[in-house]
């Protein structure tokens, strides 16, 4: 008779030498489906640009992906403001609407310098006008963040409330019409490429090769959109602040737990303030894009629903809404899957609505991968 | 003496505080009434009054939903295309039968009771996603938001439906009784007016409040008197506690999704009624207002508080800054700004004195 102690140890090494091959190969299936789980978003990316690709070959082009990109640029920078936001544990709902009234302001004072215009130059008012879009785009975030954080009222309603607020102050500035007849060369900014190419004259760099013959002008082959290397240099440059700061670090803090974070010494109201406004900022920032690239400024219509694609991108993206986690990546990666399908649709013909259903049904799916594996997602 | 007379001053001026605390949306509302109807041309007119609440239906209706959701702790915020969705069924189905050869009479209750059975279904799911699959409210009901108007997009085609039975409109732009000097008409205008008596025949209460009115007193009957109401904020104030005490939670958010689903529904065929057309965006700018109205009205975004009273309050506020803001000549834009600026107001009332708006 063995004492049961040394008989529970040696059935205990049994076990370990039986189940160990077993063991690993689950432990390789639980990886595996780990990193399936985890970038699952990415996964449906690149199954959907092979759908669309099989489908409608032109949809895998430098030209298309370039469209994508630039559908995008809105929402890209819209959804890493809110990502901020959402990551602190709060949500932002005025952003589409920010990014309206930014616009109409600063397409107002381009067209007001130019109009007066004999001793401005263009480069002159366009600067002015980007600069007073920015800046009074800093305004609703800075309302938002001191109700949030200062007077406690929940984020949801601050920013609703906002949503309303901005609204009405772009279409008081703006008329309900577009503000026009701004300078030209804003549209050479806003819709140029960082090179050309061409068969003909070689590569050149942001100037568009004159070309006289139609076949020449329909083969110019266009590289980075000048808007997709603003954007991106913004997402970098607000990933790194996230992802490498202390000011990011206390984010995701504060998002985890804001209790623990006041106790850990960090001033919570500045920080949410502070979030706010980078949100209201990106939102504006996004505004006066808009400007380049349409060389007019409108506001944001009911309809267009930006907060839903904004918020739908970055809960896509990995983020919860309880806050404490979420990044920059996933959300780009949201927002390039909404953005490929909303083209794709239009490229294989299904009419455009059911891009809302898609987005809807996505948004809900991204949840429900959060709640039904949470361990497999969560863990790191 | 002079310190409890002090004392006692000050008691008293806590007590004003609390009134007004407590009811200072109804004081608004008064002052609004009253600011209009100075400065107003025939604002204080008993067809501008009517006009008011015809033009709160839609807003009250979704708050009403709203303030059941809002009460449990979640919130609905595909009530607005919800709106359009079941319009624009109810006004497809009426066109299909009519062109099938079906009756007016016929083809009006089985488009609204078709429009009705659908529009209970976002409801019914926003609730399994919330309640079983324990997705927040907030994402469960914006992903609906893009369902519900992407489908009613896809329902009509992206273009207004059109050509509904004559009838339809009649029953929503009529009033109850028409009231001619010396003729009192139930339902319809007396028949065979000169175009002089045309003009002052008044019509009194309209159909589409007295619809609104039964719906919303039924509820606020259920909220305020039954045990499913006493249940609703039992869960919004505590659910784990609600969940001790026995009551099946899962199974009574989703009736409570669906009640919003249904107000909303209703508030679409309203519009059909209204409008003699279905529309997929009817009431994509009307959820901030249905939100605005319940938080105005004193219910918390945390759950637990609200009142069917307070929200119709609330839909009253904003719709009389609509109606004062289009009589002033002021484009309605600022009407965004105010409602939004009110919204804010309220939940800054509600957080500087908690203790007086919530004691009871």
């Amino acid at each position: 008779m063995v004492p049961s102690r040394q008989r529970r140890h040696l059935f205990q090494c049994l076990d370990t030498i039986c189940i160990f091959p077993d063991l690993s190969a689950m432990k390789n299936k639980i990886n595996f489906q780990r990193l399936v789980l985890k970038n699952w978003v990415l996964i449906f990316l690149l199954l959907l640009i092979c759908f669309f690709s099989i489908l409608e070959p032109a949809f895998f082009s430098i030209r298309n992906v370039n469209n994508i990109l630039i559908a995008s640029t809105a929402v890209l920078l819209l959804a890493a403001g809110e990502t901020f936001v959402i990551i602190s544990g709060g949500i932002d709902l005025s952003v589409g609407f920010i990014m309206g009234f930014s616009a109409v302001s600063s397409a107002t004072v381009m067209q007001f310098l130019f109009a007066k215009g004999a001793g401005y130059p263009e480069p002159v008012c366009i600067i002015a006008g980007c600069l007073a879009g920015l800046l009074l785009g800093l305004i609703p975030g800075l309302v938002n963040g001191i109700l949030v954080a200062r007077f406690r009222v929940p984020p949801f309603i601050a920013t609703l409330g906002m949503y309303g607020i901005a609204n009405g102050v772009a279409m008081k500035i703006c008329g309900g019409f577009p503000v026009s007849f701004l300078p030209p060369l804003t549209g050479k900014i806003g819709n140029g490429y960082l090179a050309y190419y061409s068969s003909k004259s070689g590569l050149s760099l942001f100037q568009k090769p004159v070309l006289t013959d139609r076949a020449d002008i329909l083969a110019l082959v266009r590289l980075v959109p000048v808007s997709v290397i603003i954007v991106a240099v913004l997402l970098i440059i607000f990933g790194l602040i996230l992802s490498k700061t202390r000011f990011g670090q206390h984010t995701y803090a504060i998002g985890g737990n804001v209790d623990a974070a006041i106790r850990s010494g960090i001033d919570v109201p500045r920080h949410l303030i502070r979030t706010y406004v980078i949100s209201s900022f990106l939102a504006s920032c996004a505004g006066v894009l808009l400007v380049l690239r349409f060389t007019m400024g409108n506001h944001t219509q009911f309809g267009a629903t930006y907060e839903l694609f904004a918020i739908a991108s970055v809960v896509i993206g990995g983020a919860s809404l309880m806050g404490g986690k979420g990044t920059i990546y996933g959300t780009v990666v949201g927002v390039l899957l909404l953005g490929s399908l909303e083209i794709g649709f239009v490229m294989i013909g299904v009419e455009v609505f059911y891009r809302y259903i898609a987005v809807g049904c996505i948004l809900i799916f991204a949840v429900l991968v959060d709640q039904v594996f949470p361990d497999l997602v969560h863990n790191e | 003496m002079h310190k409890s007379f002090n004392f006692s001053d000050r008691d008293g001026l806590i007590n004003l505080l609390t009134r007004i605390g407590r009811n200072w949306a109804i004081i608004f509302l008064l002052i609004e009434l009253i600011f209009f109807s100075v400065t107003g041309t025939g604002y204080f007119s008993l067809l501008n009054f009517q006009n008011i609440l015809v033009a709160s239906t839609t807003v009250m209706l979704l708050a009403v939903g709203q303030t059941f959701v809002i009460i449990t702790g979640g919130i609905d915020l595909s009530v607005g295309f919800i709106v359009g969705f079941s319009g624009v069924i109810c006004a497809k189905t009426m066109v299909t039968l009519v062109a099938a050869g079906a009756s007016q009479i016929l083809s009006i209750p089985v488009g609204i009771t078709v429009a009705l059975i659908f529009g209970l279904v976002p409801g019914l799911v926003n609730g399994l996603l919330v309640a079983k699959l324990r997705v927040p409210a907030f994402i469960a009901t914006f992903g609906m938001y893009g369902v519900a108007y992407g489908v009613a997009e896809i329902i009509s085609g992206n273009v207004p439906v059109h050509n509904l039975p004559p009838a339809v409109g009649f029953i929503g732009n009529g009033y109850l009784l028409y009231y001619l000097p010396g003729k009192l008409s139930l339902f319809r205008m007396p028949d065979n007016l000169a175009p002089e008596e045309l003009k002052l025949a008044v019509g009194i209460v309209p159909n589409v409040v007295i619809i609104a009115l039964f719906l919303i007193l039924i509820f606020t009957f259920i909220l305020s008197r039954t045990r499913f109401g006493q249940h609703t904020y039992a869960i919004g104030g505590n659910m784990e506690a609600a969940k001790r005490a026995g009551i099946n939670v899962s199974r009574h958010l989703i009736k409570i999704y669906m009640i919003s689903s249904f107000f909303a529904a209703s508030a679409g065929i309203i519009y059909v009624m209204k409008f003699v057309t279905g529309r997929a965006d009817a009431g994509s700018a009307r959820m901030l207002d249905a939100v605005s109205a319940v938080v105005i009205g004193g219910a918390s975004l945390f759950g637990g508080t609200g009142t069917i009273l307070g929200t119709v309050i609330g839909a009253l506020i904003i719709a009389c800054l609509e109606i004062g803001l289009v009589n002033l000549a002021i484009p309605t834009f600022n009407l965004y700004i105010a409602v939004g600026a009110i919204l804010i107001f309220a939940v800054l009332v509600d957080q500087f004195f908690p203790e007086i708006t919530y004691k009871k």
